[in-house]
C-alpha cells in the first residue's frame, strides 16, 4: 500500500445522484477519509455495497467492488475477506437492506466475527423505492403502505448486535464530519466485525429523523464518559429506549477475528498450475 | 462378464448399516474385487427401514441389478422391503435370539447367527454387524482375512483393542456358520486379484476433483445428499491453503462463494435442488458481473421438500433457465463417479475461461454409491488448469481507458474481458448486477446494454467453438437402435447391452455429459431407426431439448418412483420401447 492515498482516490468520476442534503454523502466522505487515514489503497480494498439509496456508494467510490443483490452484501464481504486476508473489506449498505431482507445474515456475520467494516446508513426509511416503512422506522411513523403506522417496534440494531455476540459496535451521525470519520476509523482498525449503524438523514421521506432532531438529541459517549470495553456499560446505552447516542458503546478488547481462529491465512488466489504435486494422497486414501 | 454376488445388510437407521456395509464394500476391494454400492435409506437418524448393498464382481460392475444374493436382515422390514430381490437361493443371515421371529420364505437359505451373542463374546454386543460380515465371508467363501485391514481403517483411531475385538468377532461370525452349517459356501467361490483399487463415491469425487483443480474456498449449507462434499473438504482443503465456511442459508453461501471468487480464489458451493431455488436469486448477479463460479447441484427427488433421500434428475430445466432475465451459464452432467472428478476440473475451467457460472449437475444415486477405480482413473498429472484472462500486473496497463479505469467488461472478439483481482494495482473496478457499461458502472444506454448482453452470449459461442462438447459412447455405433442419457444412467445403460445382447437386440448408447452449450445430436437421431431417451424424471426434460434439437419425435424411458435405473429392468424397458409405436 503506498503511503501517499488521500481520500480522494477513493472517490469515483460518477456524480452521487443522491437527493441534495442525503446523509449518505457525509457517510460516504467519511468511510473514503477512515478508509485512506488507516493506511488503505483502493486497489486493496474491496467495497460490497447492498441495494437501496446506500447500494449506490459502490458507484461513487472507486476500489474493488461488488454491488449485489438486496441483502447479501455482508455474505459476499465474508467470502472476500476469508480468501484474501491481505484485502481490505467494507460492507456498505441501508437499515432495510441489512435488518429486513438481510437481518438473518446480518446475526450470523456478527457471530462469524470476520475482520471487516460493516456501516449501515441508517434513515429509518425506504428511499429508493418512495418512502415506505423500514426495519427501522417508529412504529407511529405513517408511510404510503402503513397509513397509521408501522404499529411495530422499530428493530434495535446495536441490540441485535450485542445479542448476537458483536466485538465491536458503534454509532455516527452523517452531520458530525469529524466524530463519524473518527468512529468508522475505529471500526476499520479493530481486530474483528465493526459493525457502524450510521444515522443518514432521508431529506425527502423521512420528516421526523432529520438533522435537527439528530442534532438536539444524540449524545456523545465520549462526553458521558463511557468505556467501552465495559460490557455491562455498553449493554446500558444500547438497551436504553429513552436517549439515542453516537460513539463506539462496546468494542471487546480480546476480540480474536474469524481468519485468526480459523487458520485462515493464505491468499487463495493464488494455485499451482496443475494439481498440488501431493494430490495423489488424495486418491490413496481411498484403498 | 464374471459371475457376480449381490449382498445387503438391512436394519433400523442407526443401526450402523452403512459403515458394516462400508466395511465389506472395503475389504472386497482390498481383495482385487470390483464393487458398486448403493443404499436405500431414510432421512432420519434413527427408525425407519435403511440398508447397504453391495454388488461385486472380479469384473467392472456399474449398476444396480433387481436381485439380491446374501442378505443379512437385522429387522423383519429388511426381509419385507427386499422380497422382490430375492429368489429361491438367496441366503438370509439373522439373529434369531432377538425378539423378532423372521419369516423367511422356505426356499431360500435362513442362516440363523447369535449375532449378539457372539459379539458379546468377542467384547461387546455393538460388534454384532462385524459377526454378520464374518458370517457372510463363510457363506459365500471369502477369506474372513480380508475384512481386516479394512477393520483396521475403520477402528485404527479407536486403538488396537478395538481393533482386535472387531477382527475376533468377525472370525466367531465365521467358525459359528462353518460349525453349524454344511452350505459349502452356497456354490460360491470369491476370485480374488491382485488389483489395487480405490473405492469412492460421486460426491468424494467432486471434492476430490475441486481440490486438485485449485478450488480453495468453499461455501455450503447442509442439505441431503450434497453434504458429503462439504464433508469431505472439510479437514481436507485446508491442507491446501483453503477453507471451508458452512452458511447460515443458501442464499448466503452462493454469496459467500461469490465474494471468494470475485477475490481470485477458485470457489464453489453444492447443495440440492431444494438450495438451488434459494441459489437461483444471486444466479443472474453472478453471471451480469461475470464471476467464474462453480455451483454443483446433487439432485434429489423434488418439488419442494419431495423425497428428500431418493434419485431424481428433475433439475435440468432449472440448471439451464433458473431465474429472470437471460444470462448465459453451462450445465456439466458428470455421468459416471470417475467423470465426477474429471467434469468438476473441467467446471472449474469453464467458470474462469469463460467468466461465467457452471452449474455442475449430478444427482443423489451417484452421490450415496461407491464404486471401485484402478488408481490411475484419478492421475493427477492429467489435471490441467486454466485460468483464463486472468491479468497479471504487467497486463493491466492495456485494459485501461484513456482515463486510465480498468475496463473490466470490456466488449472483446470473442466476448472474453480481462479479469483483475483485488490487490492488482490499478485494476480496482465494480462489478454489479444492474446492467453496466465496459467498466461496470451502472447504464440505461440502449447501445451499451445491447453490447454488454451480446458480449455475454459471445461467450457462449466461443465456448461452442473452442471446447470439445463431447458425448461418450456406448454398444454398436452402427446400430439402428439408439438409446440417449445424460448423467448418472450411463453405468446402467452399459451393462442393460449385455442383458439386450443376449436378446440379440443391437443397441447404440450415447451418454451425454453436456446440457448446455451440448453436443448437437441431430445426424445421430436421423441415422437410428429407433430413439429412446432414458432419464429419471417424469417429464422427459432433456427428451424434449432433442426433441427441440432435431425437429423429431423420440421415445422416452422416464422413471420418477425415486429408486435408481436397474441394467436389468432397463434392459426389458428398451426392448419394450423398441416395439413400441413413436408418439405423435
Amino acid at each position: 500500500m503506498s503511503s501517499d492515498v488521500r481520500f480522494t482516490d477513493f472517490k469515483s468520476d460518477k456524480q452521487p445522484t443522491w437527493c441534495p442534503g442525503c446523509g449518505d454523502f457525509g457517510t460516504m466522505n467519511g468511510m473514503m477519509k477512515a478508509l485512506a487515514e488507516t493506511g488503505n489503497d483502493p486497489d486493496n480494498t474491496f467495497v460490497v455495497a447492498g441495494i437501496g439509496c446506500s447500494g449506490k456508494i459502490g458507484t461513487y467510490m472507486h476500489s474493488y467492488a461488488l454491488h449485489g443483490v438486496h441483502g447479501r452484501a455482508l455474505p459476499v464481504g465474508q467470502g472476500v475477506k476469508m480468501s484474501r486476508p491481505d484485502i481490505e473489506v467494507m460492507v456498505a449498505g441501508g437499515d432495510g437492506d441489512g435488518y429486513s431482507i438481510g437481518a438473518g445474515h446480518f446475526v450470523h456475520a456478527v457471530r462469524r466475527n470476520v475482520d471487516m467494516t460493516y456501516v449501515v446508513m441508517d434513515n429509518r426509511i425506504y428511499g429508493l423505492t418512495k418512502g415506505q416503512a423500514s426495519p427501522t422506522s417508529r412504529s407511529d411513523f405513517e408511510t404510503s403502505t402503513t397509513p397509521e403506522g408501522t404499529k411495530q417496534p422499530p428493530v434495535n440494531p446495536l441490540a441485535l448486535a450485542l445479542a448476537s455476540g458483536a466485538s465491536f459496535i458503534a454509532q455516527s451521525f452523517a452531520s458530525d464530519a469529524l466524530r463519524h470519520q473518527e468512529i468508522v476509523q475505529k471500526a476499520i482498525e479493530h481486530d474483528g466485525f465493526g459493525f457502524v449503524n450510521v444515522f443518514s438523514p432521508c431529506v425527502t421521506f423521512n420528516d421526523v429523523d432529520t438533522y435537527d432532531y439528530f442534532r438536539d438529541s444524540l449524545v456523545d459517549l465520549d462526553e458521558e464518559g463511557h468505556d467501552p470495553s465495559d460490557y455491562e456499560a455498553a449493554k446500558e446505552v444500547i438497551l436504553d429506549g429513552e436517549k439515542e447516542y453516537q460513539g463506539v458503546m462496546y468494542q471487546d478488547e480480546n476480540s480474536v477475528p474469524y481468519n485468526e481462529k480459523h487458520g485462515v491465512t493464505e491468499d487463495m488466489s493464488e494455485i499451482p498450475e496443475g494439481a498440488p504435486e501431493d494430490a495423489m494422497d488424495l486418491v490413496r486414501e481411498f484403498y | 462378464m464374471a459371475e457376480d454376488l449381490n449382498w445387503a445388510i438391512g436394519g433400523e437407521a442407526g443401526d450402523g448399516i452403512d459403515s458394516t456395509g462400508k466395511i465389506f464394500a472395503q475389504a472386497l476391494s482390498r481383495a482385487g474385487r470390483h464393487v458398486f454400492t448403493s443404499k436405500d435409506f431414510a432421512s432420519r437418524i434413527r427408525g425407519g427401514y435403511t440398508a447397504y448393498k453391495i454388488r461385486t464382481s472380479v469384473d467392472r460392475v456399474q449398476s444396480v441389478v433387481d436381485r439380491l444374493d446374501i442378505l443379512v436382515a437385522l429387522t423383519q422390514r429388511t426381509i419385507d422391503e427386499n422380497l422382490d430381490e430375492l429368489h429361491d437361493g438367496s441366503a438370509i443371515i439373522y439373529d434369531g435370539e432377538r425378539s423378532w421371529e423372521a419369516e423367511i420364505p422356505d426356499e431360500m437359505t435362513a442362516v440363523d447367527v447369535p449375532l449378539k451373542s457372539l459379539a458379546e463374546d468377542a467384547g461387546g454386543a455393538i460388534m454384532r454387524n462385524i459377526v454378520a460380515l464374518g458370517a457372510a465371508c463363510e457363506i459365500t467363501g471369502f477369506d474372513v482375512e480380508y475384512l481386516d485391514e479394512s477393520l483396521e481403517k475403520r477402528f485404527g483411531g479407536k486403538g488396537s483393542k478395538i481393533v482386535e475385538n472387531n477382527k475376533e468377532a468377525a472370525r466367531l461370525g465365521q467358525e459359528y456358520v462353518q460349525e453349524n452349517y454344511d452350505l459349502d459356501h452356497l456354490g460360491y467361490s470369491l476370485e480374488t486379484t491382485d488389483e489395487d483399487y480405490v473405492l469412492l463415491n460421486g460426491n468424494e469425487a467432486i471434492g476430490m476433483g475441486a481440490i486438485a483443480a485449485g478450488c480453495r474456498f468453499y461455501a455450503g449449507y447442509p442439505i441431503t445428499p450434497a453434504t458429503s462434499i462439504m464433508e469431505y473438504l472439510t479437514g481436507r482443503i485446508e491442507d491446501y491453503g483453503g477453507h471451508v465456511v458452512q452458511a447460515e442459508d443458501e442464499l448466503s453461501a452462493i454469496n459467500m462463494a461469490l465474494g471468494g471468487a470475485r477475490a481470485g480464489a477458485r470457489a464453489m458451493t453444492a447443495t440440492s435442488g431444494a438450495g438451488i431455488d434459494l441459489m437461483t436469486e444471486t444466479f443472474g448477479l453472478v453471471a451480469t458481473s461475470e464471476t467464474p463460479l462453480v455451483i454443483t447441484d446433487v439432485q434429489r427427488s423434488g418439488p419442494s421438500t419431495g423425497m428428500p433421500t431418493k434419485q431424481e434428475q428433475g433439475d435440468l430445466n432449472m440448471a439451464l433457465y433458473g431465474g429472470h432475465g437471460e444470462v448465459p451459464r453451462f450445465v456439466v452432467t458428470p455421468t459416471s463417479i470417475d467423470e465426477c472428478f474429471w467434469k468438476t476440473v473441467e467446471a472449474f475451467n469453464l467458470a474462469e475461461k469463460y467468466q461465467t457460472p457452471v452449474f455442475l449437475v449430478s444427482d443423489l444415486a451417484m452421490s450415496v454409491t461407491e464404486q471401485t477405480f484402478r488408481p490411475e482413473a484419478f492421475d493427477m498429472d492429467e489435471v490441467e488448469i486454466d485460468r483464463g484472462k486472468l491479468v497479471d500486473q504487467d497486463e493491466v496497463d492495456e485494459w485501461l481507458d484513456e482515463q486510465g479505469r480498468f475496463r473490466a467488461h470490456a466488449d472483446t472478439d470473442d466476448g472474453v474481458s480481462p479479469r483483475a483481482i483485488p490487490g492488482t494495482i490499478d485494476g480496482a473496478h465494480m462489478s454489479t448486477g444492474l446492467e453496466h457499461d465496459e467498466l461496470g458502472r451502472r447504464t440505461e444506454d440502449q447501445d451499451t446494454r445491447v453490447q454488454q448482453v451480446d458480449k455475454r452470449y459471445r461467450k457462449v459461442e466461443t465456448a461452442e467453438e473452442q471446447e470439445e462438447w463431447e458425448y461418450r459412447e456406448f454398444g454398436n455405433a452402427d446400430a439402428d437402435n439408439l438409446v440417449i442419457s445424460w448423467g448418472s444412467n450411463e453405468g446402467a445403460l452399459i451393462e442393460a447391452l449385455d442383458y439386450l445382447e443376449e436378446d440379440d437386440i443391437d443397441v447404440r448408447v450415447i451418454s451425454v455429459p453436456y446440457i448446455f452449450p451440448r453436443p448437437d445430436l441431430s445426424e445421430e437421431m436421423e441415422a437410428a431407426d429407433d430413439v429412446i431417451v432414458v432419464e429419471a424424471n417424469a417429464t422427459g426434460q432433456f427428451a424434449d431439448l432433442l426433441e427441440h434439437d432435431a425437429l423429431t419425435r423420440v421415445k422416452r424411458i422416464n422413471k420418477y418412483t425415486g429408486v435408481r435405473f436397474k441394467a436389468d429392468e432397463l434392459a426389458e424397458e428398451i426392448a419394450d420401447q423398441l416395439s413400441a409405436e413413436v408418439p405423435a
